[in-house]
């Protein structure tokens, strides 16, 4: 039948969609040449807080980082000490007294004069603020007096000598904003900006502007002590998903992306105008050993199996587990070969067992666990002296990729040296509190080691296990349940050793014992996946030398020093429709593949209708 | 609750129907209020034992990556730890107490909820009402020629369109229309609300931020046109063989008016309640799509405090869905009932 149909409601629609696409063509190309020079990161996770005092997701310090200086910095090359807003310092002989030296004639991105009071007032806020104590805490633990002597000059003393002062990673505060906002609004106040001038501080950028969920942007400030750096602008945007933040790579949207997973990672290796880098990265993951769980006091808690507690099965063990293979097979070969508790990205620190090391050796394990009376019964798993059952639970995080394939892949090695392991997947926050109860046998995860490595030592410390609290007991920093006097006594050693080197030689010491006890299996240290225009920006500075990360790093070394590539040569016009023009030449099959499959489908569905309704006639 | 099922519960209580006696819409409203009231009720009381029924200590929680001693979490414990009864009391008088901080954004959680509450409300609304609207179209015009060429492809379309997984639409929307492929130009930005640095409020902001909804408010249009097309085509079929069309046909009426004015009105009932219905999840936000298009929404929100997790804040979005949907039924149901008198009994 013919009927006539209004088609208005169809031609708005139209219309519409015709504007819109119009509008898209449109807005990219009003980039003009006046335009101040933005330069885009994409992250992977909104920040928590402006509030250097509330935040505590690891993106938020970078921000931090970015508004505030320090009195000194972590040296791009090696992670060395190295003049930030204190030019030098010096410490008594005892070592007891700390004077630093301020650069002179420093102002606040107001305008305002920034001296040692500012330094004087930071710090004690954080020594007499319960709330403020609890990020940094561990700065000032030691810290017994702070004085402003004149402008330039702060004298601090500690009641015992602690390296931690060359590291004062405390962000230096304008005390005249700050000291409106008492101990009890600090714990309420957000510190966004609320105006083109952005929150006053003396950092190489200045916040502007935050937009909850979706961006942060940043100005240089023409304040900072040392200079106004070249890119005017900075601007995060949250990405929810690694393929959005490939795309937006792609597409000239942002110019540097962070923490990519694997496989975006290697679709970026072709792109035009992106540079991808394999950055080392100050993370292990670890298979650990319910080593005998107990409370601080040596109570023993939770359900461990008693054989773990023997030195010799953990070594044993380490030597069925093919490290070489999670780094090729898990990890992409986006990681390498784990040892001892402190990556070798920190080269001055790092321990490296060299010829005693655990290398994969399942005959060698075979035989140590004969060697210690593991004998193999007749279903090929082994017992105890003591008759029990080598059968152990393994668990592996749900939200992890990496630690179930890593836990499927040991489960089998264990096996094969005939020892049984039941992987169990859990949620890394009934994880926490299974390890805290030491209600388990063998879990994987990992850390992230801080260049100071006191934090990361004292995981193993007997004083870090477990306690209890009104008859509950609470998980501590121990994870292994790891126990050794030997350990502790050098711990309380290196927290008190000032000459790098010395402490250095300490450390190395106790990563050996951990390595030889063996409450850790250290799988991998992995990479941080990062790719970035290098059509369009220049001049990262990795942290370490040199092939360290270029952004997210211990102080702003990168964005301080990346310069736009220069119009004039013949690659970079860096406007964000060339680059998607550019884009359409390289061809990325996922792509055509998905754009085939959808019309084939929309196609197939056409078809399907079709074919039914002419058997629908068929029948009638 | 379905307004059927509704109808069917109500209509348990009085044995004999009663068509005439109590089908007065006022009644009818002030009984499904009632009954709405008490679903919230519950909700609420529900909400609360929820969220204490799971594992974990909430203080390690609160302190995940703070530097703290034994003896300070001791404090906060001590702090934090109230009888279950006096928790309830304190929730029950005020559920939307912003004295409670999400554990993540370390801020009262309603407050959180409000800056995320407005780009989903604006993106879920444009695509429901775009989806309804033409969906309707497309399902009247095929069901009114059943068989004809328009419905058998916009039928195939729908089911191909209603199967696809919403995210992975989001996807290959996303590559072809913002990435570009071959010869298509890359037309719209990867994700966000608006561009970094342009005023929202100015004529340029309004545009870039249209600019910015195009392609996530495309794929749920196309996601959630496919049912509305559907259930009116079904719903116009079923009339198409009713008497009273035959009837107005007799009168002389035009085809048009026989099918605006009798077929449409009738076969519009099932869609609407559906539209209704759906407006329930405005609020709850399209999750996937929130993601591929890094949409700042309550549904990231949510899936962000399930990450975390963020139990007081997760606590909140709960409250805020299940009232949404509560409130929605009631609506669909009073505007089924104003509509169509048959239901009030």
């Amino acid at each position: 039948m013919q009927v006539r149909r209004t088609r208005l409601p169809v031609m708005l629609v139209s219309a519409a969609v015709t504007a819109l696409i119009a509008m898209a063509v449109a807005t990219p190309a009003s980039g003009a040449d006046d335009e101040p020079t933005t330069f885009t990161v994409g992250i992977k996770q909104d920040i928590d807080s402006l509030n250097p005092f509330t935040g505590i997701v690891s993106s938020a310090y970078e921000m931090y980082q970015m508004n505030y200086d320090t009195l000194t910095d972590y040296a791009a090359e090696d992670f060395s000490a190295q003049p930030a807003m204190a030019e030098s310092w010096e410490t008594s002989d005892d070592g007891l007294t700390w004077t630093y030296k301020l650069r002179s004639g420093m102002k606040w991105s107001d305008g305002e004069p920034l001296t040692a009071r500012d330094v004087e007032y930071s710090f004690n806020r954080i020594r007499n603020g319960r709330y403020e104590q609890t990020n940094y805490g561990n700065y000032v633990a030691a810290i017994t007096s702070v004085e402003a002597v004149d402008d330039t000059t702060v004298v601090m003393k500690v009641d015992k000598p602690t390296p931690v002062m060359l590291h004062l990673y405390v962000y230096i505060l304008p005390e005249h904003i700050w000291k409106d906002i008492d101990g009890k609004e600090v714990r309420k106040f957000d510190n966004e900006p609320e105006g083109p001038d952005g929150v006053v501080g003396s950092g190489p950028y200045i916040v502007t502007e935050h937009q909850k969920g979706q961006f942060l942007r940043f100005k240089a400030n023409p304040n900072y002590w040392g200079g106004k750096p070249a890119v005017d602008e900075v601007v995060f945007r949250v990405f929810q998903n690694d393929d959005s933040l490939a795309q937006a790579l792609r597409r000239g949207e942002i110019d540097f992306a962070d923490d990519l997973g694997s496989n975006v990672f290697e679709s970026l290796q072709d792109a035009e105008g992106v540079t991808t880098f394999d950055a080392k990265y100050s993370g292990f993951n670890e298979i650990a050993f319910n080593v005998g769980a107990a409370l601080d006091d040596g109570t023993p808690i939770g359900d461990g199996h008693p054989a773990l507690k023997d030195v010799k099965l953990r070594q044993a063990l380490s030597y069925a587990v093919d490290t070489e293979a999670i780094a090729e097979r898990v990890f992409g070969g986006h990681a390498t070969p784990g040892t001892s508790i402190i990556p070798d990205l920190y080269q001055d620190l790092h321990y490296d067992p060299g010829s005693s090391a655990f290398t994969f050796d399942p005959e060698r394990a075979k035989q140590l666990l004969d060697e210690a009376g593991y004998r193999e019964g007749s279903d090929g798993i082994r017992t105890s002296p003591e008759g029990r059952k080598l059968s152990f639970r393994l668990f592996g995080r749900s939200n992890s990729q990496t630690s179930q394939q890593t836990v499927q892949f040991v489960a089998g090695w264990f096996r094969d040296v005939g020892v049984e392991v039941k992987p169990k997947i859990v949620s890394e926050d009934a994880l926490t509190e299974i390890i805290g109860q030491g209600n388990f046998d063998l879990f994987e995860w990992g850390w992230v080691v801080e260049p100071d490595p006191n934090y990361q030592l004292s995981t193993f410390t007997c004083a870090n296990r477990s306690y209890k609290d009104g008859g509950q007991v609470y998980a501590n920093l121990s994870d292994s349940f790891f126990c050794d006097e030997e350990y502790d006594r050098l711990n309380d050693l290196q927290a008190e050793q000032i000459d790098p080197a010395e402490r250095a030689e300490t450390v190395k010491q106790m990563q050996q014992i951990v390595y030889e006890q063996a409450p850790y299996i250290v799988t991998v240290y992995y990479d941080n996946l990062q790719a970035y225009r290098s059509d369009r920006f220049e001049g990262f500075v990795p942290q370490p030398d040199p092939d360290g990360s270029l952004l997210f790093q211990y102080g702003t070394h990168s964005y301080r020093n990346i310069t736009p590539v220069s119009a004039e040569e013949p690659a970079g016009d860096g406007s964000s429709d060339q680059a998607a023009e550019e884009d359409d030449g390289s061809s990325n099959t996922a792509l055509v593949v998905g754009g085939i499959v959808v019309a084939a489908l929309v196609l197939g569905g056409v078809g399907y209708a079709l074919s039914r309704r002419r058997a629908d006639h068929d029948v009638e | 609750m379905s307004s059927t099922q509704e109808a069917a519960l109500a209509s348990a209580d009085h044995p004999t129907p009663r068509r005439y006696a109590g089908g007065g819409l006022g009644t009818y409203v002030v009984r499904r209020v009632l009954s709405a009231a008490a679903t919230m009720l519950f909700v609420l009381v529900f909400n609360f034992f929820l969220f204490r029924l799971l594992p974990g200590d909430p203080i390690s929680l609160y302190t995940r990556g703070r530097n703290m001693d034994q003896e300070q979490l001791r404090e906060l414990r001590r702090e934090l730890d109230q009888p279950m009864l006096t928790q309830f009391v304190d929730y029950l008088t005020n559920p939307f107490s912003s004295g409670v901080d999400s554990t993540q954004f370390s801020r009262p959680v309603w407050d959180v909820i409000g800056d995320y509450v407005w780009p989903t409300v604006i993106l879920l609304s444009t695509a429901t009402i775009l989806s309804a609207v033409i969906g309707i179209a497309i399902g009247i015009r095929g069901g009114w020629s059943r068989g004809g060429t328009f419905d058998r492809v916009s039928t195939g379309t729908s089911l191909t369109l209603y199967a696809m997984p919403e995210f992975w639409l989001g996807m290959v929307l996303l590559i072809l229309l913002s990435t570009g492929v071959g010869p298509l130009p890359g037309m719209f930005p990867s994700g966000g609300t608006i561009t970094p640095g342009v005023d929202k409020w100015s004529l340029d902001g309004i545009l870039d931020q249209l600019w910015h909804l195009f392609l996530p408010a495309l794929t749920l249009t196309l996601a959630y046109l496919a049912e509305y097309a559907l259930v009116m085509r079904s719903s116009l079929v079923d009339e198409l063989r009713q008497d009273y069309l035959t009837t107005a046909r007799a009168k002389g009426m035009r085809e048009k008016l026989v099918r605006r004015r009798h077929a449409v009105p009738n076969a519009l009932l099932p869609t609407v309640t559906l539209v209704f219905l759906n407006i329930g999840f405005v609020v709850s936000g399209a999750i996937t799509v929130e993601t591929v298009y890094s949409w700042p929404g309550l549904g990231l929100l949510s899936y962000q405090a399930i990450r975390g997790p963020d139990i007081p804040l997760l606590q909140a979005i709960f409250l805020l869905f299940s009232i949404s949907v509560v409130v929605a039924n009631l609506v669909a149901d009073v505007v089924v009932a104003a509509v169509d008198p048959r239901v009030r009994a």
